[in-house]
């Protein structure tokens, strides 16, 4: 079936549209940041109550995991991914508007949930574009790339917006993402309609075949290999979403004079390392297949539960984040990539990101109630351990359960593709 | 010939997308400039309206037999206000609802202000104020450190520890405590005991009063 698709329509992406993806991956990341954490923060200043934005953050929260299985099956019916996800970033800016123009409840609601919607697009649209302008073959670089650009743009613009905060006001930063979305608007511009196939970018057949309808929606359900994916990425986030932001609180409470710029590093350790690595992680990929770079990224994860809970000073809990950079490349990488790798031939890759990106918001909403009751009971020590047993549960279920899925029959002919798509 | 078409397709799309994005970019901006400074004038008129309220307020005072008789006409409206009860003591005489009337510049909400150690230091914002039963402020709960509001604690500290500025605008509440004090407090928590930080913990000298700037 892959040679069938090779002869067809063999992928030729052209410079302009792989760096127009490149910056648009970018500044995405960059206008995204400024929906983090920060959100919080803003609205305080804005005299509101904790239980009122706790509630705006839930409802945000629910949309953007309710919303994942619709964006995915949006992008997967849409004939051009430019299009719907240039939709989503207006959507992205306009949403940005509303919370520096009327921070009011209704209208930051709205703003909330219009993010989520909008982001739970754009998750998919990204690895929709990338799939259907290199293909299968050339996917595993590609997505390196995407991680490089992605953590490049989050840590420039944590860093930059977090001085706006702090210099000129909450509010400024949410102006900035407005700004930002032009730029993102601009690079989306260079990527060539022509190049991107909507069929490869959708995970399905590149050929026409006459009396073979579309596998039905349900036919995820079935897809061990999907499933078990998804259960252990749940795991993953399960483990990893309340690790930052308990080491962010450890470091505020070990550190008097110095605390700011040592959470500011906490964040931005991880995205020095992904940006480093990533490229490196996109062409193991191919080379030593997904199983082994997986299991570096959950037994990383582990690793760094475990050193977390024994460390002390602030400055060797910065230094931990480098871990945190490991699992975190491996994650960017190769999420995108199996999904791709699984849904091959199915039209569904992504619906099938956003399945996988329920489970990954299901993990990542459930960890930081885990680790909060833990840190209330038994201290911050013992909640890191308990975080890092989560996260080897996880590294035993990928060793166990989880198959490679670069490899096996369609490797060698997908090393071909790949020489031929990159030369 | 299945392929030209959809090459003759997409072009058409393309263009079509850049005119939609086009008008959608220049959409928001003119929405945006317009609307940031309408904000401003929103917020003077908010202003002027209510300095316009405080004046009718002063000359309702001064005039304490019209409102009686409005207050007369709806005897619905009788029981005083939860948060005027204790001025209401003394000066409920007659049937009026007693009023107070304070410079807008002598008092302010306190929601969202910054907060400052005796040193300048940050110490984060208020984000709550902790009553007890009797009616007295007990504490405020601080939103304090992290960046990008990741790693913030909120703890609560005492209300005697907080110095407000004499004069001038409101915006700057001094804590009567350091980082380094406030840093290793338990964080507060809804719904359970509170550990409140407080000056007769530690080696402070309430009697100080707070630099003035």
């Amino acid at each position: 079936m892959q040679l069938v698709a090779l002869r067809r329509a063999p992928p030729s992406p052209s410079r302009n549209s792989l760096h127009g993806l490149d910056w648009f991956v970018f500044f995405l990341a960059d206008a995204q940041v400024g929906f983090g954490p920060l959100i919080a923060v803003y609205l305080t200043a804005e005299k509101w109550t904790q239980g009122d934005i706790g509630l705006v953050l839930t409802i945000g929260g629910l949309v953007a995991l309710i919303g994942q299985m619709p964006g995915g099956a949006l992008v997967d019916a849409a004939r051009s991914e430019r299009v719907v996800a240039a939709f989503a970033v207006i959507a992205l800016a306009a949403s940005a508007f509303m919370f520096a123009a009327w921070p009011v409840f209704a209208v930051v609601l709205a703003a909330k949930v219009l993010h989520s919607a909008a982001s739970c697009i754009l998750g998919p649209a990204i690895g929709a574009i990338s799939l259907g302008l290199v293909g299968h073959a050339a996917l595993g670089d590609r997505f390196g790339r995407n991680a490089r650009f992605a953590s490049l743009g989050a840590g420039f613009a944590a860093l930059g917006m977090g001085t706006i905060g702090y210099l000129v006001s909450n509010r400024a930063v949410f102006f900035v993402t407005v700004a930002l979305c032009v730029p993102t608007l601009l690079a989306l511009r260079m990527i060539r309609a022509g190049e991107v196939d909507a069929e490869r970018a959708h995970g399905g057949r590149a050929a026409p075949h006459k009396g073979h309808p579309e596998e039905p929606l349900w036919s995820l359900a079935h897809n061990r290999p999907l499933m078990i994916f998804a259960g252990c990425l749940m795991l993953f986030h399960l483990a990893n979403a309340a690790m930052l932001p308990l080491t962010a609180s450890v470091v505020t409470m070990r550190s008097s004079d110095s605390a700011a710029p040592l959470v500011a590093a906490c964040i931005l350790v991880p995205q020095v390392v992904v940006a480093a690595l990533a490229p490196w992680v996109g062409r193991q990929s191919v080379r030593l297949g997904r199983r082994p770079l997986l299991l570096l990224g959950f037994g990383a994860l582990s690793v760094r539960g475990a050193l977390l809970a024994l460390v002390s000073s602030p400055y060797t809990l910065v230094a931990v984040q480098v871990l945190d950079g490991i699992s975190a490349t491996v994650l960017a990488v190769l999420v995108p990539l199996i999904i791709a790798d699984v849904t091959r031939g199915t039209g569904h890759f992504n619906l099938a990101q956003g399945a996988v990106g329920s489970a990954v918001g299901i993990g990542a909403s459930l960890s930081p109630m885990i680790a909060g009751y833990t840190t209330d009971q038994y201290g911050s020590a013992v909640a890191f351990f308990g975080l890092a047993a989560l996260a080897t549960i996880g590294f035993v279920s990928v060793l166990l359960l989880m198959p490679e899925t670069g490899k096996g029959p369609s490797g060698p002919v997908t090393e071909v593709l790949r020489k031929g798509a990159t030369s | 010939m299945f392929q030209l078409t959809d090459t003759k397709k997409t072009a058409i799309e393309g263009r079509m997308n850049c005119f939609v994005r086009t008008v959608a970019i220049i959409g928001i901006f003119l929405v945006a400039l317009p609307e940031t400074s309408a904000c401003a004038t929103g917020w003077r008129l908010s202003q002027a309206a209510a300095q316009a309220a405080q004046d009718a307020q002063h000359q309702d005072a001064q005039v304490p037999a019209a409102t009686a008789t409005e207050q007369q006409a709806q005897p619905a409206q009788q029981t005083p206000p939860v948060s005027a009860r204790k001025d209401a003591s003394h000066e409920n005489t007659g049937d009026g609802t007693p009023a107070t009337v304070i410079d807008d510049r002598d008092a302010e909400g306190i929601l969202g202000k910054n907060v400052y150690s005796a040193a300048n230091e940050d110490m984060g914002r208020v984000v709550d104020v902790i009553v007890k039963r009797t009616g007295e402020v007990r504490a405020a709960v601080i939103d304090f450190g992290g960046f990008l509001g990741v790693g913030n604690r909120t703890i609560a500290v005492d209300w005697s520890a907080l110095r407000f500025p004499t004069s001038g605008p409101m915006d700057h509440i001094i804590l009567e405590l350091t980082r380094d004090q406030v840093r290793l407090a338990p964080e507060y928590k809804p719904g359970e005991p509170l550990v409140v930080l407080g000056l007769g913990d530690v080696q402070l000298h309430p009697e100080t009063p707070a630099p003035e700037h």
